[in-house]
């Protein structure tokens, strides 16, 4: 039954190196319930705060809540979790990726064992809770409505996105020193829980191997400038996950070196997602609907190919300065480094906003006939200035079709296959349109 | 000149119903007058300069015209709504407008309403989330760059002597506001929660002076009334914004007295005071990030600490209910909105959830609700 369904949302990857993730995702909740076993510590965790590499020096076994969430939606085992926590008193609006773990935790806490069925055999139950700013506020709100339920010390640390008209030489200072002592105060709290001190020499080997994972990943990206395209959203919406959640992880290393050269090969031979490729689209912002991903796939039956997407960016370079000698400075300059380079290049540009901005450049960088953003309901973050955006590749592209599809990143009662087919199908006519005038 | 009733509450209620106009005519004569959003937008700045700060608001009752074309509809209704009443020109007077970003909706907002609105002056303060030692130096630093950049819109700069005068004055209007609050924790309260909405929202749109001004007098108006006690039952109601009487009205004309809140409109905006004593930007940086009972700022330790000023409040004004009200895709308020209406019930208070899309309040629905909510206190007196 769960193979039907599985089969039925799942969509098509075209590289060997999506095909493996699978796999890899299983090995890393097995390999963080083993390690609890074993009595190492292990963290709850939320995606790019900038934290991953003093975790990773520190021994902590890192757990990425979001991506279990969205790992119940692709099972399509979400539902039990979400309607633990809208029993317990938690809004039907509230960010589902928030609704699932907090239903998980409740439910556990409530059975006092791990929820039976639990997706790839749960998450182990965390020693610390270390959520962050970066990006939106359920990202460390959530851990702080978790203590309803456990007693597990909470860490939370400011990682922030300066505004986007701002004096960029001006904040700098002030916001690196402010990165960096919440990085400092987070060491604290974690020698004092694993009762450990820091190793720098080793935090600084991780950090160059962290950027060196993140090059290879960048230039594998860059080849998807390539016509046809060699690889798809469908794919990235999996292989982001390495680097999301496994970052420190030498397999990650060889892993994008090995996506790198298979998609160079692809490049090589002429050989793209499909066989015939007319369009080109971007997967605008807007998380993806994990329910069902096999959506996506539809598009390729107009002969459309998603070659860029805005979701899960890949990090923008970042050049170790020689002179730096403390890796926690290092994290604190690069995180602001990339946190304000899409304001910095808007700014450049005359004023574009910054997540427009990130969209005007990969429609040139990667030569895009139409643009689909997914309004997803319950995550406000990756929804609120969707409009905003396509009012300002309106102003650059005046015909450039901008589809929205609406529905949910975890729950299917928002989604409706028929109406979305439809607007496909209508968008796809305006795409053809405008690329057979432009042509 | 503008056309006001004589007494002060009167008074207050002309403000409130005449959003702006104030404003507007000390628009007219020159002044600037500069918007702002959140209870985090340290006012004072724009008093020492001799700005008028103007808090924005939304419209309770009013469908939106425009904003569903600019703003994605699950985005926090509240924010939709002042962008709706910009977007028709409701606020065409105002010569800039300061966002703090605070929770997701406000960091969006400010790119979009500078993309439409194009406002001669916008600045974005950047409030840390946390509140470490070092969350507190750079808000400092973010404060200071603040008031750089209104110096810059105005072309003149604010000695420590102007912030601290500002600050006086601001100081001074919470002051007086607390005195108000204090009438109502008698039995009955000296002035109904539907009154204090007003006169809370009069004094967003006015110079801090003349709020000062207007709360002395009503004060005094106050002080004056004799009241006997009805036996009505005292509330307290804990949510975001509220800057429109609908929902308070409405629950005083049930037979129940909103006697306190803690509100960002309300109390939550004036309860602690400005210490400049280590100088005028630390004193407001250690005010505005450390004194504001907000969701969106993570303060350490679990509920019965994170909440206990909840509990002096039912202590001193002594509640016998509470609204939780929330505002639909609101996710900090969401997040704790569980854990705040379990801390209320552990002091033995019935608590009503109620939440709204702050545009269209489902005024019919609530009423049997908060009715039938009512009867529960009395049943608990009863027992
Ligand atoms: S609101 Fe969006 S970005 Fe934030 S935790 Fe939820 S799903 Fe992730
Ligand atoms: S109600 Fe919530 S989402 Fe809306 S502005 Fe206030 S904190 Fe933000």
């Amino acid at each position: 039954m769960a193979q039907e369904a599985k089969e039925k949302t799942s969509s098509r990857k075209s590289t060997e190196s999506a095909g493996k993730i699978r796999t890899v995702v299983k090995r890393m909740y097995q390999q963080a319930q083993q390690a609890k076993e074993e009595k190492r510590k292990v963290a709850y965790c939320m995606v790019m705060c900038n934290y991953e590499e003093i975790l990773e020096a520190m021994d902590i076994v890192q757990v990425y809540t979001e991506n279990y969430a969205g790992l119940c939606a692709v099972k399509r085992q979400a539902e039990p979790y979400m309607e633990k926590a809208r029993a317990e008193g938690y809004s039907d609006l509230l960010c589902g990726y928030a609704q699932v773990g907090i239903g998980f935790d409740a439910l556990r806490h409530e059975l006092g064992e791990m929820p039976p069925d639990a997706p790839d055999g749960g998450m182990p139950e965390p020693d610390m809770l270390l959520g962050c700013s970066m990006g939106c506020d359920p990202r460390w709100k959530w851990f702080q409505a978790l203590g309803r339920y456990k007693d597990t010390p909470i860490y939370n640390i400011d990682v922030l996105m300066p505004p986007s008209d701002a004096d960029m030489e001006a904040i700098k200072e002030h916001s690196v020193r402010y990165m960096a002592e919440e990085l400092r105060g987070l060491i604290a709290f974690l020698e004092e829980q694993t009762g450990t001190k820091m190793d720098y020499d080793r935090l600084m080997a991780i950090v160059r191997q962290v950027e060196e994972t993140r090059w290879w990943w960048r230039e594998a990206y860059e080849l998807r400038r390539a016509i046809p395209c060699p690889m798809s959203t469908q794919d990235h919406f999996v292989l982001f996950v390495p680097h999301h959640m496994m970052l420190t992880d030498s397999f990650t290393l060889d892993f994008y070196k090995g996506l790198y050269q298979e998609l160079k090969e692809r490049v090589d031979n002429g050989i793209g997602v499909i066989d015939d490729e007319k369009y080109r689209l971007l997967w605008g912002v807007g998380l993806p609907p994990w329910h069902t991903m096999s959506i996506l796939d539809y598009f390729l039956n107009f002969g459309a190919v998603f070659a860029a997407e805005t979701a899960y960016m890949v990090p923008e370079s970042f050049e170790i300065p020689p002179d730096v000698t403390d890796p926690v400075q290092l994290i604190a300059e690069r995180a602001f480094e990339r946190n304000s380079a899409l304001q910095w290049r808007g700014q450049q540009a005359g004023g574009v906003p910054p997540l427009a901005q990130a969209h005007l450049e990969r429609i040139e960088d990667f030569s895009i006939d139409g643009v689909v953003m997914h309004i997803t309901r319950s995550c406000r973050a990756s929804t609120m200035g969707q409009i905003l955006v396509r009012n300002v590749i309106r102003e650059h592209y005046p015909k450039m079709p901008v589809m929205f599809m609406e529905s949910d990143i975890v729950d299917l009662g928002t989604y409706s296959e028929a109406e979305t087919k439809n607007r496909i199908d209508t968008f796809m006519e305006m795409v053809g349109a405008y690329k057979g005038s432009a042509g | 000149m503008t056309n006001v009733a004589e007494g002060a509450l009167d008074r207050a209620r002309w403000l409130y119903e005449n959003r702006g106009l104030r404003a507007k005519e000390l628009a007219a004569q020159g002044k600037q007058v500069v918007g702002y959003l959140c209870c985090y937008t340290p006012a004072e700045f724009m008093t020492a300069l001799d700005l008028v700060p103007y808090r924005i608001q939304g419209g309770v009752g009013k469908p939106l015209k425009q904003a569903d074309q600019h703003l994605e509809t699950i985005m926090c209704p509240y924010v939709r709504s002042c962008f709706d009443l910009a977007m028709g020109g409701e606020y065409d007077f105002l010569s800039g407008v300061v966002i703090p970003h605070t929770c997701d909706a406000m960091h969006r907002i400010y790119d979009i309403w500078k993309y439409h609105m194009k406002p001669p002056y916008s600045h974005c303060i950047t409030v840390p989330h946390m509140t470490h030692r070092a969350s507190f130096e750079y808000f400092q630093k973010e404060l200071e760059d603040f008031q750089h950049s209104l110096e810059r819109f105005v072309g003149r700069s604010a000695s420590e002597e102007d912030l601290v005068r500002a600050i006086g004055l601001h100081n001074r209007c919470r002051a007086l506001l607390r005195e108000l609050y204090e009438l109502r924790k008698q039995e009955p309260p000296l002035i109904s929660g539907t009154e204090i909405t007003r006169v809370l929202v009069a004094g967003m749109t006015i110079p801090v002076q003349e709020f000062n001004d207007l709360l002395e007098d009503i004060i005094a108006e106050v002080r004056g009334r004799k009241p006997s006690s009805d036996g009505r039952h005292r509330l307290l109601v804990v949510g975001s914004e509220v800057d429109d009487v609908a929902m308070i009205r409405l629950v005083e004309d049930c037979g129940a007295s909103v006697v306190m809140d803690d509100l960002c409109t309300g109390s939550r905006s004036f309860w602690e005071d400005v210490d400049h004593a280590k100088g005028a930007v630390s004193g407001l940086a250690a005010r505005y990030l450390g004194g504001i009972t907000c969701p969106c700022t993570y303060r350490e330790g679990k509920v019965p600490e994170r909440f206990s000023y909840l509990g002096d409040y039912v202590r001193d004004w002594s509640i016998q209910g509470a609204l939780l009200y929330a505002i639909r895709y609101c996710d900090t308020y969401q997040l704790d909105a569980p854990e705040i209406k379990g801390y209320l019930e552990s002091l033995g208070l019935p608590v009503l959830y109620l939440e709204d899309d702050y545009i269209m309040p489902p005024l019919g629905q609530w009423k049997t609700r908060i009715e039938a909510f009512l009867e529960t206190i009395e049943a608990g007196k009863e027992e």
